[in-house]
């Protein structure tokens, strides 16, 4: 077990030093990050820790245990993926940590291993309501970004077919409906997430978005990104340009790209919107989601599709469905098929054990019967093994 | 028709079980001599009288000489001759009117069995309790409240008769002391007392070791006052009544006194078991040989069958579905929790749960009740004590309140306004 060498203060609350695993001394010497100091800590917190925080390495070894992203990287991998939940969770530990589950390196095992000539495939992460298919998600995402893809990642795509304050008739195609505020923000955090690729990529067309605005051929894909924040109108539009281009350019091979959208299910469900008349609006009338069921085919290559289905946002979806054709419908399972099913369960024994003393170890279980053998056995029964359960749990105690 | 007021109880059969003083029977002249026409006046004023107010005057025929009758007006109050039920004391049965009742039930047995469609010959009293449920179905909890059919003797209670002959004479020699079955009783008692003195003085002299066998006090106990009171047919004061069972027990002390088993046994009662031995079963093994052991619960209307199995996770299913979906919420988690936890076996059984009627509480009310029953079978003695005093095995009593007429709710009254 590594000691705290004289000279050298450990903070446990600063990011760039990883957690040490108590075995490998010479690893956390060698290792390129930074020097690996270590409070003398008990044996148990050190087993559900990884100082491993490329998802690129991780094995099966890794799995139960949780690995930190740096703040930074959060900001800028994550400006609007992460659940709301565990935002203010990172904010209240002041770090991200992040199980490594068998789902997700499942994932990234078929990411690591599949072939960019072929047709893009498209994997469907689903399972029961809490058992962590958007964390999952997020996992792949931020394994992508360090590897240096173009990440589109819709965080919510049931947020585009409800509650929509503004519905415009789009300026395009006449029969379509337009939805500024969503554009503009999700356009927002695209530009956060993915700077250096909006300066790389060209535009292959002229675009003409009004009187007196237009985008020249060649431009740099930032200008559109510009142009629909600068107007708003036309945000619908420029997210519709955006898609487009980046989907005709990938096969090129100079970037992948990984569609990531959570909540796949409302792109072919019902909204509850409603046109002035009264009338129901059907999913495909509205432009980003148009759009977005085009990137979901798999006619093009280059990349990869991640989805997730999820009840918890859905529409007139009974709260007992979680399996692919429950929610996805008919239609949309045809859209989809074939994908690769991901089904993510609850936690395993391992996995219990490795949030459990996470929680613990953060001080954030302050109960002194939660500390117990007992304790554990009734958190165990009580969320059932479930994550989000787990979770809300914890939190008054 | 007039005149016949007062004298209703007109002459007192001698064999009609009465207690006290017969009552004064006021005499009236036989108004058969009346003339038809005062007869007439007589029954239209007393028509005008329970027409009109309290006070009022009466006309009476009077005896005057034979075959003369006059009409004297007499003034009187409503409360003299209006009847006072309270001073009267408790209701009397005559005889012949016990009789009477006793009849129309035979009757009336013959008649439901007939309607029951069973043999009358063969009508048992229990016969007739279900059929009277069956046909008056009520869901009052007093069970005395609800009707019955039972023989006269039971509902209308024994009287005493009359204690004296046609001369005054009282036939028992203690009548004169007021509480003449005690007195006798006692009397009795002591006799045998004495009796059982006398054979054991006898026993002594032949140098014969006096019977050692005792009668077991200990399935049995004394009557009580009450019972007394109704053997004996008359009032005992608490004083009385422990003289007497000092007695009985000095007389079952006694070395000999089993000679008089048979005079004590009336005045014994036998204690059932009170403490039912309640049976646990044994587990059972099904065929992976996983033991497991079934129970049974309920709360309010919810009814809930598990089958808790040895060797598990801590995995639940109620029927069919996982527990986390069918309870979502957490107060119903833990009271599944709770028979677990205190016995600390949380993580170690399965359970496959039935319910069904209820709501969510009390769903979840039957399955924890019927889970600590099935837990009993792979416990010990100790812990299924100390989990019938934690109340872990007690079907809870408390069911819905019956909403009251003239009230909103159960308590709840309706808004009071002050005008």
């Amino acid at each position: 077990m590594l000691r705290s060498l004289k000279g050298f203060v450990f903070h446990p609350l600063k990011l760039d030093h990883g957690y040490a695993l108590h075995t490998a001394a010479k690893d956390c010497l060698s290792s390129v990050l930074s020097q690996d100091v270590q409070i003398p800590a008990e044996r148990p917190r050190a087993v559900f820790y990884t100082n491993e925080t490329d998802p690129a390495n991780h094995t099966e070894h890794h799995e139960g245990r949780h690995y930190s992203i740096p703040l930074e990287e959060v900001k800028a991998v994550f400006p609007h993926g992460l659940p709301y939940r565990f935002q203010q969770q990172v904010k209240t530990f002041n770090e991200a940590c992040l199980m490594v589950r068998k789902p997700a390196l499942e994932l990234l095992t078929y990411l690591k291993n599949s072939n960019f000539a072929h047709p893009a495939v498209r994997y469907v992460i689903y399972g029961q309501r809490g058992t962590g298919k958007t964390m999952t998600l997020c996992h792949v995402v931020h394994y992508c970004a360090r590897q240096g893809w173009l990440v589109l990642h819709i965080p919510d795509a049931h947020l585009w077919v409800k509650n929509c304050k503004e519905l415009m008739q789009s300026s395009y195609k006449k029969e379509r409906l337009d939805q500024p505020l969503q554009a503009s923000s999700w356009l927002k955090n695209f530009k956060t997430s993915n700077e250096h690729f909006l300066k790389e990529i060209k535009t292959q067309q002229k675009y003409v978005w009004g009187k007196r605005e237009s985008t020249e051929q060649g431009r740099p894909l930032g200008e559109v990104v510009e142009q629909g924040l600068a107007r708003v109108r036309s945000a619908s539009d420029a997210v519709g340009v955006v898609l487009k281009e980046i989907k005709q350019q990938c096969h090129l091979g100079s970037f992948r790209v990984l569609v990531a959208v959570d909540g796949v299910n409302a792109l072919w469900g019902r909204t509850t919107l409603k046109k002035e008349d009264k009338s129901p609006v059907s999913p495909e009338e509205l432009t980003l989601v148009y759009n977005l069921r085009k990137m979901m085919m798999n006619n093009w290559n280059g990349g990869a599709i991640v989805t997730t289905l999820s009840q918890t946002g859905s529409l007139f979806k009974p709260s007992s469905a979680y399996l692919p054709h429950e929610l996805l419908g008919k239609e949309g399972f045809d859209a989809l098929d074939p994908f690769v099913p991901v089904l993510v369960p609850n936690y395993s024994q391992r996995e219990f054990e490795s949030c459990y003393h996470y929680y613990l170890h953060r001080k954030w279980l302050q109960h002194e019967q939660a500390r117990t053998e007992a304790g554990k056995e009734e958190l165990r029964f009580l969320s059932g093994s479930n994550p989000q359960q787990l979770e809300r749990l914890a939190g008054p105690l | 028709m007039a005149a016949q007021r007062a004298g209703a109880a007109a002459a007192l059969p001698a064999n009609r079980r009465h207690r006290g003083l017969p009552r004064a029977v006021p005499r009236r002249a036989e108004p058969s001599r009346a003339e038809p026409g005062a007869a007439v006046m007589a029954a239209a004023i007393r028509r005008l009288l329970r027409a009109g107010g309290r006070r009022g005057a009466a006309l009476v025929a009077a005896a005057g000489g034979p075959g003369s009758q006059t009409l004297r007006l007499i003034y009187t109050t409503t409360a003299a001759w209006k009847k006072n039920v309270a001073a009267s004391g408790p209701e009397k049965y005559t005889e012949a009117f016990i009789k009477k009742q006793i009849e129309e039930f035979n009757l009336g047995k013959r008649h439901l069995a007939n309607m029951m469609g069973e043999d009358p010959e063969t009508f048992t009293q229990e016969d007739i309790d279900r059929a009277i449920a069956y046909l008056f179905p009520s869901g009052l909890f007093d069970k005395r409240a609800r009707p019955m059919m039972k023989h006269p003797t039971e509902i209308f209670p024994e009287q005493r008769k009359i204690q004296w002959g046609e001369d005054g004479r009282p036939f028992h020699f203690l009548f004169y002391t007021g509480k003449q079955s005690y007195y006798s009783l006692m009397h009795d008692t002591y006799e045998k007392l004495l009796n059982v003195q006398k054979h054991q003085d006898q026993l002594a002299a032949q140098d014969l070791p006096p019977q050692k066998e005792k009668k077991n006090l200990v399935g049995s106990r004394w009557l009580t006052k009450t019972e007394l009171e109704e053997m004996l047919l008359e009032k005992l004061s608490d004083d009385d009544y422990s003289r007497f069972i000092q007695l009985l027990q000095k007389l079952v002390m006694m070395p000999c006194g089993n000679i008089e088993e048979n005079y004590i046994k009336k005045f014994s009662r036998e204690i059932s078991a009170q403490l039912q031995k309640v049976v646990i079963e044994p587990l059972k093994y099904d065929e992976q040989g996983v033991a497991f052991s079934t129970g049974e619960g309920a709360r309010k209307t919810s009814r809930a069958t598990v089958t808790v199995y040895d060797n598990g996770t801590g995995k639940i299913t109620v029927n069919g579905i996982d527990v986390l979906h069918y309870f979502p919420v957490l107060q119903d988690r833990e009271q599944l929790l709770f028979p677990f936890q205190f016995l600390d076996r949380v993580g170690k059984h399965d359970m496959v749960c039935t319910v069904s009627g209820g709501g969510r509480s009390s769903q979840a009310g039957a399955i924890r009740l019927a889970s600590a029953k099935a837990l009993r079978s792979f416990v010990t003695e100790k812990e299924v004590e100390s989990m019938r005093q934690a109340g872990l095995l007690t079907v809870d009593p408390r069911v819905k309140e019956r909403k009251k007429p003239g009230q909103e709710g159960a308590r709840r009254k309706f808004t009071w306004k002050k005008r």
